[in-house]
């Protein structure tokens, strides 16, 4: 906890400032793109994002990036990127509500090559002086990434699944079950 | 531009690391919001991998493009200095980044946000939405017609001005090279007490935020002229600024 002195949340609030239409209608909608219905199975992905009282944040952005349903990048880096689905982007961008909490509807993921299943993030808000990247994976599977996490922290970046198609994914900026994020 | 080769080592040979002391600090003394939001833990070292040396290319098709000319138009004009900002993005190589995404955010000319939650001190303008959205171009090159912004007061009422400043997103070609600052105008004096600015520790990296100001050629004959840079990645990166 902070002493007692810190000002409030709330009050002495700059910002944040993003123009009221930075994240455009459907953004966070990555199942359909240019009218076209991606490959694979939907999913939702649902969370808050808290800050280290736990008061939640209004208007954060949140960014996903992540490859289709056949694990494929859409980026020339991928040597199978002209296999990859032509109606799935890839990335995301969902603003925080008044509880704090974003949305996502996506494709489940396939494992890119020696990687399990998994999602980036992002998240940019006033008073983060730097974005945050941190990833979200499906379960507690091999990954050379969620292996580079302490043990005790990996559960952290577990999505936790709320139904068939269906998985919450909180993010705590700082605190008590702080999210591990990297050092990218 | 960052490594699309395929072998680890020579991805880990071309992924430099962002040069710490040119970076903010995350923890600022008279920011009250940033203990609070800012990861307690240490960031986690990770080897790239495909995930990360990718990155979404094609953003543009996905948001709507709102232009470069922020400045208003015909008898609908902002009011305030008109400016223009000249900015190229650059990789770590120094390498143009043609076809990235930019997306600009501003105060109008009196210092207020067309934003709900700004509701603090200065009018609003009628004609100045205050963002940009537009691609750069082959030479990493795009041109803004804006009006300079105001500074402004923030609200932790200890005299904290923001200088007069311009946010910028990009989007490079992979997800390592996202990148949210800020750009600063020359000769300000508020520049040296702004608790943002003033938290990235290596002086040289706080003088690469600041524009370029560009004497008057008669060209445009309306409007200040200021240059800018940007890069992207590595140890020259422009810093970060949330």
């Amino acid at each position: 906890m902070k002493p007692a002195a810190m000002i409030p949340t709330g009050e002495a609030t700059l910002g944040p400032f993003f123009p009221p239409r930075y994240v455009d209608e459907g953004a966070n909608d990555l199942t359909v793109f240019e009218g076209r219905k991606a490959k694979g199975e939907a999913i939702e992905i649902r969370g808050s994002v808290i800050q280290e009282d736990g008061a939640a944040l209004e208007n954060l952005i949140v960014e996903i990036w992540q490859p289709d349903a056949g694990g494929i990048f859409r980026h020339p880096a991928d040597p199978r990127h002209a296999q990859a689905d032509p109606d799935f982007l890839g990335w995301g961008r969902a603003a925080t509500d008044g509880r704090g909490s974003y949305v996502f509807r996506t494709i489940r993921p396939g494992a890119p090559e020696g990687r399990a299943p998994h999602i980036n993030f992002m998240v940019m808000f006033s008073g983060l002086m730097r974005i945050l990247k941190t990833t979200m994976f499906f379960d507690d599977g091999l990954d050379v990434v969620l292996s580079a996490v302490p043990v005790a922290r990996r559960e952290l970046l577990i999505a936790r699944k709320q139904g068939p198609n269906s998985y919450r994914f909180d993010i705590r900026l700082c605190g008590d079950g702080e999210t591990p994020f990297f050092d990218d | 531009m960052l490594s699309i080769a395929h072998d680890d080592a020579r991805m880990t040979t071309l992924i430099e690391p962002r040069d710490e002391r040119s970076q903010p600090a995350r923890i600022v003394a008279g920011y009250p919001q940033t203990p609070w939001r800012n990861p307690a833990q240490p960031l986690v070292a990770r080897r790239p991998t495909l995930s990360e040396l990718t990155g979404p290319m094609e953003v543009a098709r996905r948001v709507r493009l709102l232009g470069g000319d922020i400045a208003g138009h015909g008898d609908r004009q902002a009011i305030g200095q008109l400016i223009h900002l000249r900015v190229r993005v650059l990789d770590e190589d120094g390498a143009p980044v043609g076809g990235a995404l930019v997306e600009m955010w501003q105060a109008n000319g009196a210092g207020r946000y067309s934003h709900p939650n700004d509701d603090d001190h200065a009018p609003v303008d009628a004609n100045f939405y205050g963002a940009a959205r537009l691609v750069t171009d082959a030479s990493g090159a795009f041109e803004l017609r804006t009006v300079k912004p105001g500074a402004y007061p923030v609200p932790t009422n200890d005299g904290w001005w923001r200088p007069p400043h311009v946010h910028f997103s990009l989007f490079g070609r992979v997800w390592l090279s996202r990148l949210v600052t800020q750009m600063y105008f020359p000769g300000e004096p508020l520049n040296a007490q702004d608790r943002i600015l003033n938290a990235v520790p290596d002086v040289a990296a706080r003088e690469s935020l600041i524009a370029r100001y560009v004497p008057p050629t008669g060209n445009p004959h309306d409007a200040l002229v200021f240059e800018h840079r940007i890069v992207l990645r590595g140890r020259t990166a422009t810093p970060e600024q949330s």
